[in-house]
Formats: structure tokens, sequence, C-alpha cells
């Protein structure tokens, strides 16, 4: 929070509002903040994979998937490779305003934010398609809650994602590291939605 | 302790590979194999992560 300074007419300078916070870490507060709640978000994705897990060892259905269904992971490795192009973008938006390239950070942004909204429109489409629902047996209901738990991280980062390009197209950003930490946070937040992705996919879909 | 963009692009790279390997390797053999890989290379995973740890608190105390 920014603290307000007012200059009186007599030369003394008046604080107002609350005081700067003490930075006794290393690591500056926004990182870190992206950081522990990455590290909150393992744990819930963790939770959800022992559900997963537990289903497919220790219940061990004879089928998985149970039969008739089945998973299109021809469309799921399309996804995968869209999502993990993004991460590329995202990093080459980074380099370049590191470089001071403003307009090869916004292209990366922006081909970030794209990339992100197809790979969110063909899962909407995959599961208008797939042929079972969240209530059909536990498999139906954990597949929906992995995915639909990556696909809300998703979301979530093309909203950061949207910010950080309409503040780019502003000019708000710079080569300096603290004035484009606006892009590196919701970057760290895409790379973690990513990585989460390739877990969920091979061991959803390929496993 | 250095955690940037460039960090944990890294590790979106080497998680990647590692997936794309075991893709190949369970398509080539089966299931199983696969999560007995997986399950390996989550465990080396720890090993690593708390070593890491481990060597940033020496140097945090020292």
């Amino acid at each position: 929070m920014e603290s307000a300074t007012v200059t009186l007419d007599h030369g003394h300078s008046e604080h107002h509002g609350p005081p700067e916070a003490n930075q006794s870490s290393r690591i500056d507060r926004q990182t870190l903040g992206i950081l522990l709640f990455i590290i909150s978000e393992v744990m819930v994705f963790g939770a959800f994979f022992a559900s997963y897990f537990f289903l497919r060892v220790v219940v061990n259905p004879s089928h998985w998937p149970p039969q008739p269904y089945e998973l299109p992971v021809a469309v799921a490795g399309l996804n995968t490779a869209i999502l993990v192009s993004s991460s590329f973008t995202v990093h080459y938006a980074l380099e370049s305003i590191r470089r001071g390239n403003r307009t090869g950070m916004k292209l990366g942004l922006v081909v970030t934010w794209m990339l992100g909204a197809t790979f969110l429109f063909i899962q909407i489409n995959e599961y208008a398609h797939i042929g079972f629902s969240a209530r059909d047996l536990s498999f139906g209901t954990i597949f929906y809650c992995l995915t639909g738990l990556h696909g809300a991280h998703v979301f979530i980062g093309l909203l950061l994602l949207s910010f950080a390009t309409i503040r780019a197209f502003r000019g708000h950003f710079g080569p300096d590291a603290k004035d484009h930490l606006g892009v590196e946070v919701p970057g760290i937040y895409w790379h973690f939605v990513d990585i989460m992705w390739l877990i969920v996919f091979l061991t959803v879909y390929v496993l | 302790m250095r955690v940037s963009e460039e960090a944990v692009f890294r590790w979106v790279v080497i998680v990647g590979a590692v997936v794309a390997f075991l893709v190949v390797v369970t398509l080539l053999t089966s299931a199983l194999v696969g999560a007995i890989l997986l399950l390996l290379f989550v465990l080396a995973g720890c090993v690593h992560a708390y070593r890491w740890a481990m060597r940033k608190r020496r140097e945090s105390r020292g």
C-alpha cells in the first residue's frame, strides 16, 4: 500500500496512512505472494490427485475408463501442445520487456492470451462431446473435477493476462525488474497452470 | 534467493520433457510401467526439493 506524505507550509512533512511494510525477505513481496499462493494450489491439486489414484488403484475397477466411455487422447494432446506453446510465448513477452522491446512484449502477451483462450474453448467443446457427465460413475466425477479445476485455473490465468495485456498497451511496463512485475507474476502463475496440465494430461488421459 | 519467471519456465521445460518421455514409454509398454516411472520421477523431485531447501537453509544461517 502506498503511503501519503504531505509537506506542510512550515517545511515539516507529515506522514499519512499506515507505514510501509518492512521487507525482511530477500524476495520481493509480489513474487513471494504468488509463490505462496501456488504452494497452496499445489495442495488443492494434490487432494484431487489423491482421490483420482484412490479410485484408480485402491478401488481398482476392471476397466479404466469404464466401458463404454473413451477419452479423446488426441484432442487432449493437441490441447497440451497449445498450452505448452503458451508458456514459451509468455516467456518471450518477459524476455522482450527485459530488453526494452515493448512491441515484443505486447505480441507475446496477446498470443499467450489467444492460446489460453483456444485451450479453454477446446476443453469446453470436449465436455460437450465427450458422452458422459460428472454424474456418471466416480470416473466421470473425478474426470470433471480434475480437468474442471484446471480449467478454472486457466480462466483465472486468462484474467491475469488480460490485465497485464491492457497495462502493456497503456505503456505501464519497463525493462527494470521492478517495472515489469505486472507481467512476471502472471507469467509465473501461467507456468504453474501449464505444469499442472502436463501432470493432469499424463495421469488422466495417458496412464 | 532468486525466484523469477525464468526459473519457473526452466521447470516447465523440464516437466514437459519428463512428461513427453513418460507418454512415449507408456504408449510403448503399459500404463503400469508409466505409473511406476512417474512415481520414481516424483520421488526424485522430492529428494531434489529437500536437498535444495536444506542448502538454502544452511546458506541463510551461515
